[in-house]
């Protein structure tokens, strides 16, 4: 197959590509997840299932909500589409809208969504929807100084802190990706990346009633085409994370690097396989591990803040 | 601080198992039962026993597998297994009632200590990085490492009120010292890293002894009751 492949197509792919297969990896963890519990589990499908029943669902509003509560749902949804433009989602090359923002461009993009969620959730009124954003706040607030100190790592290590950078340069030689450096941010972004997806260590990923709920607990009044929105959402941000885990900092491997339609197609299998990969071990995970008491999260936070610093550390001192 | 200066795959895996060591250090700052510590006490010195075996493979030099062969005996094996015999019975995972005393015994907040601890290998790294030392067999990276471990466990031996993880502190700061030994001077004559390692088992001894005799008069392995006797 030699059909060129025109650059904005590709970059509409890669939206596609997320927004397409993140509920198939979040069906395809809460499957295993089952497994291994000896349940049988819903089919992978079934979040597409459920989004397919929310979206010709009624949707309501609490009383005296204003129009926030229902914008919010979808600036946010509009967020994390925006993201994959200015990551490698798809291909070694920066695409012409990859340079609109670096890493933290990314980060800014994706902690605005979360602004909104949580901003929507107190306009419900509801004690239980504002303790969920009150708490999903104050610990992003604690995650941030480790993304900032992954970022340092990634810009010592590449000079810049473009995505595709990193990529390249872990794709260069074997000594990039054993170097502690690399090995410590990868290790902190993957613990960052369980807090920001509500994974074990952190929150039980499944469940509606629970004490120690964070992120799950946002979109408690929100229903109909708003709720799926939010659900979609929420899928498609746990596989933009770990699209950044895998294609910047992991396995950087499987990508395009011409714009044939072939190796696209190719690229847009790999991801969701390699994200189905990371999928298992974050199932394995959730089952053997018990959830942190919530005043135990900043000690969770503090174990990847260690490996973030040591990173940069060992970088300091002349090609950690 | 060169950004695009790749080590190469020997140095980056001995600098990989040198920040390992560090972060196991680390790691003994949470363990709550004796029977982990010197699980975790037993890690470090096979990391360590490994880093051994990867400088002799590319450095070429086969006194280091010897010195391998013995960490690994004595520090896996021999010391954790004399410190489980000698603190039979004092180990608040066979006996409940004394559950708290390794668990609670931390002087600050775990989520604080971790925060000092990284400021004080920071200190560590920066003091050693600063020194002009050109280490033949192992990366300089490793040194810094090394003397962070070292820190590392003084605030764990400052920060824990049992003597047990004061004994382990004082075993893993030996850690760090072999660490450090290894990069700067791995050449060694053996006969002096041997008769180093025996001497730790000595010591492992001796504190042993003394762990065993305070948990037979206070029934604890707290160090809080031994303020009563200052004067």
């Amino acid at each position: 197959m030699s059909v060129l492949l025109p650059v904005p197509v590709v970059q509409v792919l890669q939206v596609v590509t997320i927004a397409g297969a993140a509920p198939a990896v979040s069906g395809l963890i809460a499957r295993l997840e089952a497994r291994l519990q000896g349940r049988r589990g819903p089919r992978v499908l079934q979040p597409y299932y459920d989004l397919a029943k929310l979206f010709r669902k009624e949707a309501l509003a609490p009383d005296g909500a204003s129009w926030v509560f229902l914008a919010a749902p979808i600036a946010a949804f509009t967020c994390y589409l925006t993201v994959p433009l200015l990551i490698p989602v798809l291909t070694t090359y920066g695409l012409p809208l990859g340079y609109m923002g670096d890493i933290l461009g990314g980060g800014f993009i994706l902690s605005l969504a979360s602004f909104l969620v949580a901003v929507a959730a107190l306009e419900t009124g509801s004690p239980y929807a504002q303790l969920g954003a009150s708490r999903a706040k104050t610990f992003a607030a604690i995650t941030e100084p480790v993304i900032l100190f992954v970022v340092f790592t990634v810009s010592l290590l590449t000079g810049t802190d473009l995505p595709y950078a990193l990529a390249a340069t872990v794709r260069s030689s074997a000594g990039q990706i054993i170097r502690p450096a690399h090995v410590l941010a990868a290790a902190a972004l993957f613990m960052v990346i369980l807090y920001e997806t509500a994974r074990i260590p952190v929150e039980t990923h499944t469940g509606t009633n629970e004490f120690g709920m964070i992120e799950e607990a946002r979109p408690f009044e929100h229903s109909g085409p708003y709720f799926a929105l939010l659900r979609w959402g929420s899928a498609a941000k746990q596989l933009i994370l770990y699209t950044i885990l895998i294609n910047v900092f992991v396995a950087p491997w499987g990508l395009a690097s011409t714009q044939q339609a072939g190796s696209v197609l190719l690229a847009m299998i790999a991801l969701p396989a390699k994200a189905c990969l990371l999928g298992v071990v974050i199932a394995v995970i959730d089952n053997s591990f018990a959830k942190l008491r919530l005043f135990k999260i900043t000690e969770f936070a503090s174990a990847a803040f260690l490996l973030a610093v040591l990173g940069v550390f060992t970088l300091y001192l002349g090609g950690g | 601080m060169l950004p695009d200066q790749t080590p190469s795959v020997y140095a980056g895996g001995a600098n990989v198992i040198a920040v390992l060591i560090l972060l196991l250090e680390f790691g003994m700052f949470r363990q709550a039962l004796l029977r982990d510590q010197v699980r975790l006490y037993a890690g470090q010195s096979g990391l360590l026993a490994a880093l051994a075996v990867l400088v002799g493979a590319v450095r070429d030099l086969p006194g280091l597998y010897v010195l391998a062969a013995v960490t690994a005996a004595l520090k896996v094996v021999a010391i954790p297994l004399v410190l489980r015999r000698l603190l039979r019975g004092a180990d608040p995972a066979d006996v409940p009632a004394t559950g708290a005393d390794i668990a609670g015994s931390g002087g600050l907040g775990l989520a604080s200590t971790v925060l000092i601890a990284i400021v004080v290998a920071a200190f560590g790294f920066f003091a050693a990085g600063a020194l002009p030392i050109s280490a033949s067999a192992a990366p300089v990276t490793a040194l810094s490492v090394s003397v962070s471990v070292v820190l590392v466990a003084f605030v764990l031996m400052i920060q824990r009120r049992d003597v047990a993880s004061q004994a382990i502190g004082l075993f893993s700061l030996e850690n760090g010292v072999s660490l450090a030994a290894l990069v700067v001077a791995a050449s060694l004559p053996l006969i002096l890293e041997v008769a180093l390692t025996f001497d730790l088992l000595l010591a492992v001894v001796v504190f042993g002894l003394l762990i065993r005799m305070h948990h037979g008069r206070t029934e604890s392995l707290s160090t809080a009751d031994m303020t009563s006797l200052r004067g």
